[in-house]
């Protein structure tokens, strides 16, 4: 028996308005304990929410974006249920007139492209943080977090394998980087994500039974947590059980996913209007200003690296792929005419440095400055691709100076063909077999004159005219 | 409006009713959605959904922090709190 998967994506993504959604609370990671509480985030009685319209601009961006319809009148749902960390007993959220509806974005799974559809993207508030291991039976509640802006995207269900969520969820997080409405940041829980997973017959037309897997916030785990669950429901359906529709928690420890019995007792969420709150109304002036200031977006900035300043596709591609490696390669390139360059930088040594270290580019001690200059004296003839190396070595570890690195180690490149001449003149009074050798045929020793020059000269010597210089002796 | 429908409504609003007075409440219910079922009387279907009877539109805010740390008085004023946490009695996952 074959089976078809069918997954739909939930993504929370954390807007980062410096305010709340509802209150004029911090929405900052990171801060002591309860610290960023305003009376609205408490849920106290007589306190009215006022609606944050910044969240409303960065939502729309994502709608824009995502060739989305904006509903210029969105408004107010309470959704109500009791946890501790939601203080007011019911979640604002947008459950009738979302502000973003059916958009798509494209995702690209090793071979292929897809367009997943955007079902919508709703405006809510987060809930506070539980603190459960902390206090002997009983639980901690921080509602620092508690109001946070939070943009819903809802997937249609056309994912059709674990491979292809997590391409989803990249494609979702690459975009609202580059929009800049979210940080992107998973450590702390800037996006995260509930699964849908279904199984079905091949060629069924009607879904399977869908489990809820909550709150994965990471690309592997949101691969491994899939591919359980799929596993999980073929076993159940080939030894004749049925999959019960339920929420399920993924232990990354123990790589499976487990029910929550707890939340779906009686899951039904009483949704109606909030009455603390009006419909938003959206100028159209409003919506063209947001329009004509949308960023330039990872596929029109490929298109723009590869028809303009002409980069292989492949170097393009990886470049646009990020906010903060476009934002490097496209400050970095204003500093030395060769663009080109730039880019084989960022795209081999540099590229393997973030690697080895495990950071990003943001995070390193290399300002786009700094790599400008290292590529202009490159491309002036200073240093030697080779010396660039260990330079861009040193400021990788101190944040130096490429400048200062070059003059107080003595490495500009040996360009002088008088100097370079005595040189190799040395060389070859030295060597007399090598070159009796070499000028019966042997061919490959000048590789050999090379090597040895360079060793004299500490690799600074252009090795261009080194090659000439040698051609010319050896003649 | 019967028992178990009243019965999942206590519970998920997490309100307590007493025996004595259950079919007390089960019959006021009934009568308040009786009554208000009168409205599907009324051809709705060429009205939109109304979010908020006032027909206006919201106010909205400049994203700006405004709220000052309140920490210490608002620990105070919960039931059981520390001196970094408001403390409930254990949720367990």
């Amino acid at each position: 028996m074959s089976w078809e998967t069918v997954i739909g994506l939930e993504i929370h993504v954390q807007l980062s308005t410096k305010s709340k959604l509802f209150s004029g609370g911090s929405t900052k990671f990171g801060a002591e304990s309860n610290t960023h509480v305003d009376l609205i985030d408490m849920g106290l009685p007589g306190v009215l929410p006022v609606a944050n319209r910044e969240a409303f601009y960065k939502a729309i961006r994502f709608g824009l974006a995502t060739g989305a319809n904006i509903n210029q009148t969105s408004s107010f749902d309470r959704k109500n249920y009791f946890y501790p960390d939601l203080p007011k007993g019911y979640q604002i959220t947008q459950m009738t007139q979302p502000i973003v509806e059916k958009g798509s974005i494209k995702i690209t799974v090793d071979d292929y492209d897809k367009e997943i559809n955007i079902t919508r993207a709703h405006l809510e508030e987060d809930a506070g943080k539980s603190i459960h291991d902390m206090f002997e039976g009983e639980t901690g509640v921080d509602l620092n977090r508690a109001g946070t802006p939070l943009l819903e995207i809802v997937s249609e269900p056309e994912i059709s394998s674990a491979k292809e969520a997590v391409a989803y969820f990249k494609a979702i997080r690459q975009l609202v980087t580059f929009l800049d409405i979210c940080d992107g940041n998973m450590a702390q829980g800037s996006m995260r994500c509930d699964v849908n997973v279904s199984i079905k017959k091949s060629g069924d037309k009607e879904l399977g039974t869908r489990a809820e897997l909550k709150n994965i916030n990471s690309f592997k785990f949101i691969e491994k947590a899939i591919n359980f669950e799929i596993d999980r429901q073929i076993r159940l359906i080939e030894n004749g059980e049925s999959v019960v529709q339920e929420t399920r928690l993924y232990d990354s420890e123990k790589n499976e996913t487990r029910s929550m019995r707890s939340k779906e007792e009686a899951n039904d969420y009483r949704y109606f209007p909030c009455p603390d709150l009006l419909p938003v109304i959206i100028s159209d002036k409003e919506l063209k200003e947001i329009k004509e200031n949308l960023p330039e977006l990872p596929e029109e900035k490929e298109i723009r690296y590869i028809n303009e300043i002409g980069l292989d596709e492949s170097e393009a591609k990886i470049i646009s792929s990020s906010k903060t490696m476009a934002n490097m390669f496209e400050a970095a390139s204003s500093k030395t005419d060769d663009a080109k360059l730039v880019a084989k930088w960022l795209v081999g040594d540099i590229s393997a440095l973030l690697n080895k270290d495990n950071i990003d580019i943001d995070e390193s001690n290399l300002s786009a400055e700094n790599f400008g200059i290292l590529i202009e004296r490159i491309s002036d003839g200073t240093i030697s691709g080779k010396i660039a190396k260990s330079v861009l070595e040193e400021v990788w570890e101190t944040a130096s100076d490429v400048d200062e690195i070059i003059q107080s180690k003595g490495l500009v490149q040996i360009q002088d063909e008088s100097i370079l001449e005595d040189i190799a003149k040395k060389v070859i009074e030295s060597n007399p077999n090598q070159v009796s050798a070499y000028k019966a045929g042997k061919d490959k020793l000048f590789g050999f004159f090379v090597g040895q020059i360079m060793k004299e000269t500490q690799g600074k010597a252009n090795p261009k005219a080194v090659n000439e210089i040698l051609k010319d002796l050896l003649k | 409006m019967d028992k178990k429908t009243v019965t999942t409504i206590s519970y998920l609003s997490r309100l307590k009713i007493d025996n004595e007075n259950e079919q007390k409440i089960i019959n006021d219910l009934s009568n308040i959605i009786e009554f208000v079922d009168q409205l599907n009387d009324v051809d709705t279907s060429e009205i939109d959904p109304l979010a908020n009877p006032l027909e206006k539109t919201a106010k909205t805010r400049k994203d700006i922090v405004t709220a000052k740390n309140l920490k210490k008085k608002l620990l105070e004023v919960a039931p059981s709190a520390n001196e970094d946490y408001f403390l409930v009695p254990r949720v367990v996952e």
